[in-house]
């Protein structure tokens, strides 16, 4: 099976890790990846910030970049969403909204695809822990993304898993809204911190490489001793 | 109260909100407990989004029907012997009840818990009038004779206030001799409002739902004051939001239904009265006179635009009880009457971008509150919509996010731009770097690095390794 | 008497035209929903069923429960008023009360035992709501009584005063068995049929579940604030 994968810009440049744990785990499970070279950023930050003028630009090259595609998987459900969410930008537009809507359709978050396409729950992956787990907001409200990594992370063996305390609060990253609010922010990502810690767990795993780098940031201005893992890198752990 | 409640700036008030440490924790167990039970109360239906859907549909067809609904409505109140005045902004609603308080030479007037006459100050002109005029809802009332506290919830007025702070107020402004128990406190309002019913000249309402076929409407609380509001003073004024009204009583019950799991998850609220006009000729209790205010102040103007489904909003507060923000900063933040996420998109859209310009943006758009929407309306995507208005439209944002937005329009559609800037990043990070963090970022990073670390650009992109990889032969 | 309506043209105008239409004239047929949830709640549950639904809500709602058959009414009733402490006691004016055979207890035996039961009579003017306020017990009967949500609804007249159901300190309903439905879509079904026979609506229809109560306090639940502090139904199981 063909991937093009949609790395997303965080992982491009600063999470190369879970791209790289991305791209290994569909090779192994059978998958023949793809990384389309003029793929640049999907425009969510300037499209939440109110700017659609500015952000149709970077949509229409995304669209462009993956119209060959067969299938296109992403290690981040906000960014996933975001593919999906291009139809509404684009609606009435003649030329771009049947593009946007053919795109959207061949687009998967990472555990989606591995459980909806590939029928795989089990791969096979071994970690020693104990871990929580982070439903980022994008990922299970707007994509509908619920089951799938919960499906993939009981079968990894060696994992002992907890659930997250108060798991449908938002972290408080929201792209732009963890700056342009940061007073507010501090307070979300600080109460999701402490139920993380409630758990007692070595690892917060989580889909969107942007919650992590929030509750990640802060954990490590706190110091705490938690490891932040996205599930591509527990996935591909044996 | 008017429907602005502050002069304090945005982050002050949030800022004061963060700081409150018992408003913080009323709020955050009464977002769990609430919660919990909208959510039992949603789930032991079986077909939740099926009882959403028609909540949804039935909103909308009201709202694309509403002139015929409202002619249908004001015909049978008027059949019934009720007045009816149609007030297209405030000021016409307030003068029109002014006359009624006039003619009838009203000394004491007594209301039942309604959000559109807070949004059009109607208690400041009834006591301009020398009214004394007193809230019936028990969380009202604790506000009422704590000067005037504004509301922090729209179903929960007094959520912000604990017990001890309540007694305090009785004992200064009631005379209350008693402890902080709720039941005590509760007992003392009891009595002192029974004697207020039965000696009121006015008793004024809101209204949940009106229903057009019968010129009916509905009033929905758990505490019975509505019933004694109505059924004890001579006059009766019902102020009504122009789009809370249904067809029939058959989709009047759909709304309820949704209405009271949504709010407080219970299958109905103790009272749920349904008026039509003025009391029947033989009857006692009721009232001899009964007059319909039907409010636009705003409204009609979100009709046929791409906030129209706000107006679908049965004020039900469940997206303010799933909302993060309002979790941590509580209803005063919002600097209006209305607060959350239905505060946040109705609030600039009634009272003005100028005044409420910062609350689309106190979202992090994570959906919690579309989500438990029981009439559907898509809040953060409407969220998004203010957003796009206040820089398209408005152009009231910061000359400096422009540029930046723009630098990203360009930067973000050119792979070229994308991969020199992205080239570049590890680079021009350097200096700030700490390991392979950073701790004290520059320019827009500064928020973030204020709070938590930000990860240093790798050295090697994830393209680069994936083109190595490629070239190289795995 | 018809009442007045100003204002109206400009405001109805102002909407039609926001909407990107002139004014809806013809009447609009009342639409066929897409949904129809409320069809599906206690769908096919017999009228004990109905009971059993309604005497597990009881418990939720603060509320006693009884149920007896006709000819044991007249004692339990007497027991349960007696539990609330006697009268004085106000009633509607119904002719089921002695269809029921309570005319002997309403009438004599409380009377005789120095409780004051007052029968609504609209000729006598606001002293009803006087002797409501005093009351300590209000007893009306249940038109449609809705098992879901363990509410009874009361339809007003001159005879059935509303504040029977609320001044009086605690309130007793009695339920027909044949009046229970599953929910409060049949009740309103029933409203909307009796005004398309009779041309009329009660002006005043109480929906009630329970005792009154609030959680305005600290989000303490405080059972009984301006309503009754206390409830009792008594389903009547041959009625
Ligand atoms: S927007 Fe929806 S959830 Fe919020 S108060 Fe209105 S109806 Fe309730």
């Amino acid at each position: 099976m063909r991937v093009s994968l949609f790395a997303t810009c965080l992982v491009d440049l600063f999470q190369s890790n879970v791209g790289k744990a991305t791209v290994e785990l569909l090779e192994r499970l059978g998958c023949e990846i793809d990384f389309p070279e003029s793929q640049v950023c999907c425009g969510q930050p300037a499209y939440n910030s109110g700017y659609t003028k500015e952000s149709k630009e970077a949509m229409k090259r995304m669209i462009d970049t993956f119209k060959d595609a067969e299938y296109i998987v992403c290690p981040s459900g906000s960014c996933a969403f975001m593919f999906h969410e291009y139809q509404h930008v684009f609606k009435g537009d003649p030329v771009w909204e049947p593009k946007a809507k053919k795109l959207a359709q061949k687009t998967y978050e990472l555990t989606q695809f591995i459980v909806d396409v590939l029928k795989v729950e089990d791969v096979g992956a071994r970690l020693e822990g104990k871990a929580t787990y982070h439903t980022s907001c994008h990922m299970t409200r707007l994509l509908g993304v619920k089951e799938a990594p919960m499906k993939l992370l009981k079968n990894v063996k060696g994992l002992d898993f907890t659930e997250l305390p108060g798991k449908e609060q938002c972290c408080g990253f929201g792209g732009t809204f963890s700056v342009k609010m940061a007073q507010i922010s501090e307070q979300m990502v600080d109460e999701k911190v402490c139920h993380v810690e409630e758990t007692d767990a070595d690892y917060l795993i989580g889909a969107d490489a942007g919650c992590l780098m929030n509750i990640g940031g802060r954990i490590d201005r706190k110091g705490k001793p938690i490891k932040v893992l996205h599930i591509a890198e527990v996935l591909n752990s044996r | 109260m008017p429907m602005k409640i502050s002069n304090e700036q945005f982050k002050e008030r949030v800022s004061k909100g963060i700081h409150d440490d018992f408003m913080r924790g009323a709020v955050s167990s009464a977002q769990d407990g609430m919660g919990v039970k909208r959510r039992i109360a949603a789930e032991e239906l079986g077909n939740w989004e099926d009882w959403r859907s028609h909540g949804e549909e039935i909103r909308q067809h009201v709202l694309e029907n509403l002139d015929y609904y409202l002619e249908q409505l004001s015909n049978n109140v008027a059949k019934r012997g009720g007045h009816v005045f149609f007030a297209q902004t405030k000021e016409e609603a307030n003068d029109y009840i002014r006359g009624i308080v006039r003619e009838k030479q009203a000394k004491k007037i007594v209301k039942s818990k309604s959000m559109v006459t807070e949004e059009i100050s109607l208690n400041h002109v009834l006591e301009q009038e020398g009214c004394e005029v007193i809230e019936t809802d028990l969380g009202e009332y604790i506000l009422q004779i704590d000067d005037h506290d504004p509301p922090s919830h729209i179903v929960v007025p007094a959520l912000h206030k604990n017990k001890e702070q309540i007694r305090d107020v009785f004992t200064e402004k009631l005379g209350y001799t008693k402890t902080s128990k709720p039941e005590e406190l509760a007992a003392h309002a009891r009595e002192k409002l029974r004697q207020e019913y039965l000696t009121a000249d006015i008793g004024i309402t809101g209204c949940n739902f009106a229903v057009a076929e019968t010129g009916s409407f509905s009033l929905v609380t758990n505490e019975g004051n509505a019933d004694l509001v109505t059924a004890l003073p001579k006059t009766q004024i019902t102020v009504m939001g122009m789009e809370r009204i249904v067809p029939t009583f058959e989709e009047m019950e759909v709304l309820v239904s949704l209405l009271t799991r949504s709010a407080v998850g219970q299958k109905l609220t103790s009272y749920i009265t349904v008026l039509t006009g003025p009391k029947e000729e033989l009857n006692v209790d009721g009232p001899e006179e009964f007059h319909l205010v039907i409010v636009d102040n705003g409204r009609s103007n979100i009709l046929g635009g791409e906030f129209q489904s706000v107006l679908q909003c049965i004020r039900c507060a469940a997206c303010v009880n799933a909302c993060p923000v309002y979790r941590h900063v509580g209803g005063h933040s919002y600097g209006s009457i209305y607060a959350g996420p239905i505060g946040a998109v109705l609030s600039p859209l009634l009272g003005g971008y100028d005044e409420f310009k910062e609350l689309p943006y106190a979202s992090s758009l994570c959906g919690a509150c579309t989500e438990v929407c029981p009439v559907k309306i898509p809040l953060h995507n409407l969220l998004l919509k203010h957003r796009e208005v206040i820089v398209e439209k408005e152009g009231k944002a910061p000359i400096s996010e422009k540029l930046a937005m723009k630098a990203f329009g360009l930067g973000a559609a050119s792979p070229t731009l994308y991969k020199i800037g992205s080239k570049l990043a590890p680079t021009a990070m350097s200096p700030f770097k700490d390991g392979d963090k950073i701790s004290k970022g520059p320019g827009p990073l500064k928020a973030w690095t204020e709070i938590r670390e930000f990860p240093a650009p790798n050295k090697e992109r994830f393209r680069d390794w994936f083109k190595n990889r490629e070239e190289g032969g795995k | 008497m018809t009442g007045t309506i100003q204002n109206r043209e400009v405001f109805l105008n102002k909407i039609a035209s926001q909407l990107g239409r002139t004014r809806i004239t013809a009447p609009i047929e009342r639409p066929t929903w897409k949904f129809r949830p409320q069809d599906e709640v206690l769908k096919g549950a017999t009228q004990d069923e109905l009971v059993e639904v309604l005497k597990e809500q009881c418990k939720k709602i603060h509320t006693t429960f009884y149920s007896t058959d006709k000819d044991q009414l007249s004692s339990l009733l007497d027991e349960v008023v007696s539990g609330y402490g006697g009268g004085p006691i106000v009633t509607w004016k119904d002719k089921r009360f002695a269809d029921w055979g309570l005319d002997p207890l309403m009438k004599q035996e409380w009377p005789e035992k120095e409780m004051d039961v007052y029968e609504w009579d609209y000729t006598r003017g606001s002293e009803n709501i006087a002797k409501a306020e005093q009351a300590n017990v209000g007893i009306t009967i249940s038109e449609i009584t809705l098992a879901e949500s363990g509410t009874v609804v009361l339809f007003s007249d001159e005879n059935k005063g509303r504040t029977v159901s609320f001044l009086p300190t605690t309130y007793i309903a009695l339920i027909p068995k044949s009046s229970i439905v599953p929910r409060m879509t049949q009740a309103a079904q029933k409203m909307r049929q009796i005004h398309e026979e009779t041309g009329h609506v009660a002006s005043c229809i109480n929906f009630i579940t329970g005792p009154s109560n609030s959680a305005d306090i600290e989000l303490n639940l405080v059972v009984g604030v301006h309503g009754p502090v206390k409830a009792t139904y008594i389903v009547i199981n041959d009625l």
